[in-house]
């Protein structure tokens, strides 16, 4: 049983992510601000954070900023309507191990927070394109080449994502285990994460929309 | 992309005095009519410019006469300079930098940090600016307007700093009751239209995301109307075939384009790859992704649909199958179909950015 905590400030959209969650998953906690969510997840300790990009005394990153050091073992999963490319960046920077969309199917939500619980990231079509898209000049290489730049093989996982094939169906097409398409997104995940590129955020700033 | 738009100036049939060139370009450049004609009023009075410039948009007009409008532009500016002033020769220097300004334009380029700057206009450029310089300083009649000018702000800078009060009051009122009046017209009635509909799911889902969509454009998008990127333009595809086949269609890109004319034709060939998605699939989600990179647009348009054999197609699908392919290849670029039965379809829509 993998343990939960809702943070949206939409008592609504909370109610319906509750009613779509499998048997495999538990909603030990809900909160609707940053506020009241950093003291329930420090309590609960729970295993993944659903957490909305925007709330009102903040937004996601605040909560990760407060909460991720003491409690190494939470996962946070951002939701957002917003996709907007400054939040996504932004909260994914934070600490967030995956970004989906509200409009998420059921089956792809729960299939989400299991793997986001299990220390894999989890990357929506949409922000597997913005990711793309800010380390597309892969000749610019800043102090770490490592970090500043993604290997072919990743391009190639992260286009996939975007054309909207699952892990599953990757992993056929290019002839790998989907244990190792996972450690390539993780591993996109972490330059995403530790990568000083500042053509990130600058980036992020220019191109505010989908 | 290094088109130079038409300027949409026209002259105003209700806001005129003389001829309307004064309202049409106050509500071109959004500021009050007035100040428009104060700022014409005090040109003229230097040396007859501003009479020239307002004959030069008379002429524009919305792009009809180009040519005899470059001309007295290009008039109205040395007598400007001249009643400044100015002596005959730095006029010339002026001009000379205009003119490197203006092939800039029309040739492309950028004076901007790290933009290509063609030759002839570095050339035509600091030859303007070596004869400005020796001779402006020269002059000195250039105090004596300049007087004039400053002692015209002081009498009426009050004036105009109410009228413009007063505009940007007028602008914020303008503002709230478009936003009351969008909201009206949008999210309201599809609140209606889903209090009505509330049995039926696909269809109150479909306008759900409609109004998402739309409403996500205007609150971060390039605003209301027509598309101009191309990514806008997928998005309103996109939408098109949501409303009318009751589907979903994620979409992402990673890099946008202006949209041009055989950017158009991808954004039919996709759009027409998704309608045969939604009707043929019975996928109830399509994935579009969109990526331009320095060499060429590539759109993807896939369903985890059915899927089919594409040696034998049948003939009712032969047809938009070589709609899309013919649409491609007209456009200069290539299409490719993916799909074996049961295991869904991708179309993939390739344009070499060179074919722009």
């Amino acid at each position: 049983m993998i343990r939960v905590v809702l943070v949206d400030d939409h008592v609504l959209f909370r109610a319906g992510v509750r009613g779509e969650l499998g048997a495999a998953v538990e909603v030990v906690g809900e909160a609707g601000s940053v506020d009241e969510a950093v003291p329930l997840i420090r309590e609960l300790d729970p295993d993944v954070v659903l957490l909305d990009v925007h709330l009102p005394d903040g937004g996601g990153e605040a909560v990760i900023a407060a909460v991720a050091q003491e409690r190494p073992g939470v996962k946070f999963l951002a939701l957002s309507v917003s996709d907007a490319a400054e939040d996504v960046i932004g909260v994914i920077r934070a600490g967030a191990r995956g970004y989906v969309t509200k409009t998420i199917s059921s089956d792809e939500l729960n299939d989400a927070i299991a793997r986001v619980s299990d220390g894999d990231a989890v990357f929506s079509p949409r922000l597997a394109g913005f990711v793309l898209d800010a380390f597309r000049d892969g000749a610019r290489v800043g102090d770490d080449a490592e970090l500043e730049t993604l290997t072919a093989r990743e391009r190639e996982v992260l286009q996939l994502i975007a054309r909207g094939y699952k892990y599953k169906e990757i992993a056929a097409r290019l002839h790998l285990s989907v244990k190792t398409v996972e450690a390539h997104v993780s591993s996109v995940l972490r330059k995403l994460q530790l990568s000083s590129r500042a053509e990130l955020t600058r980036w992020a700033h220019e191109r505010r929309l989908i | 992309m290094n088109q130079i738009s038409v300027l949409p100036f026209e002259r105003s049939g209700d806001d005129r005095v003389i001829a309307g060139v004064c309202g049409g370009l106050a509500s071109t450049l959004g500021v009050d009519a007035t100040l428009v004609r104060l700022v014409f009023a005090i040109l003229s009075i230097a040396g007859g410019a501003g009479i020239l410039l307002y004959f030069a948009l008379w002429a524009y007009d919305g792009g009809k006469r180009t040519w005899p409008a470059v001309v007295l532009i290009a008039a109205a500016a040395c007598s400007l300079l001249l009643a400044l002033g100015l002596s005959g020769v730095a006029v010339l220097g002026a001009g000379l930098i205009a003119a490197g300004l203006g092939l800039l334009l029309v040739r492309g380029g950028s004076i901007r940090s790290g933009g290509k700057l063609p030759v002839p206009v570095i050339v035509l450029m600091v030859i303007g600016a070596a004869t400005l310089l020796d001779h402006v300083g020269t002059s000195n009649s250039f105090i004596g307007p300049g007087a004039v000018v400053g002692a015209l702000l002081l009498v009426l800078g009050p004036w105009v700093w109410q009228l413009w009060r007063e505009h940007l009051e007028r602008i914020r009122l303008q503002e709230r009751a478009e936003v009351a009046a969008r909201i009206h017209d949008s999210v309201l009635q599809t609140l209606a239209l889903v209090q009505r509909h509330a049995e039926d799911a696909p269809r109150v889902s479909a306008i759900a995301r409609r109004q998402e969509r739309e409403l996500r454009r205007w609150l971060y998008g390039s605003g209301a109307g027509d598309a101009v990127t191309l990514a806008d333009a997928l998005a309103e595809a996109a939408t098109e075939v949501e409303e009318l086949h009751g589907v979903r269609v994620e979409l992402a890109s990673a890099g946008d384009l202006t949209l041009d004319e055989s950017l158009q034709q991808l954004v039919l060939a996709a759009r027409e790859a998704m309608t045969n998605a939604a009707k043929f699939s019975t996928a109830d989600e399509i994935s579009v992704y969109l990526e331009a990179n320095g060499d060429q647009v590539a759109v993807f348009v896939r369903d985890r649909g059915i899927g089919f054999d594409p040696a034998a197609i049948p003939a009712d699908r032969r047809g938009v199958a070589e709609s899309i392919a013919g649409r491609m290849r007209r456009a200069g670029g290539t299409s490719a179909i993916v799909s074996a039965p049961g295991s869904g379809t991708e179309v993939e829509l390739t344009l070499p950015r060179a074919a722009q």
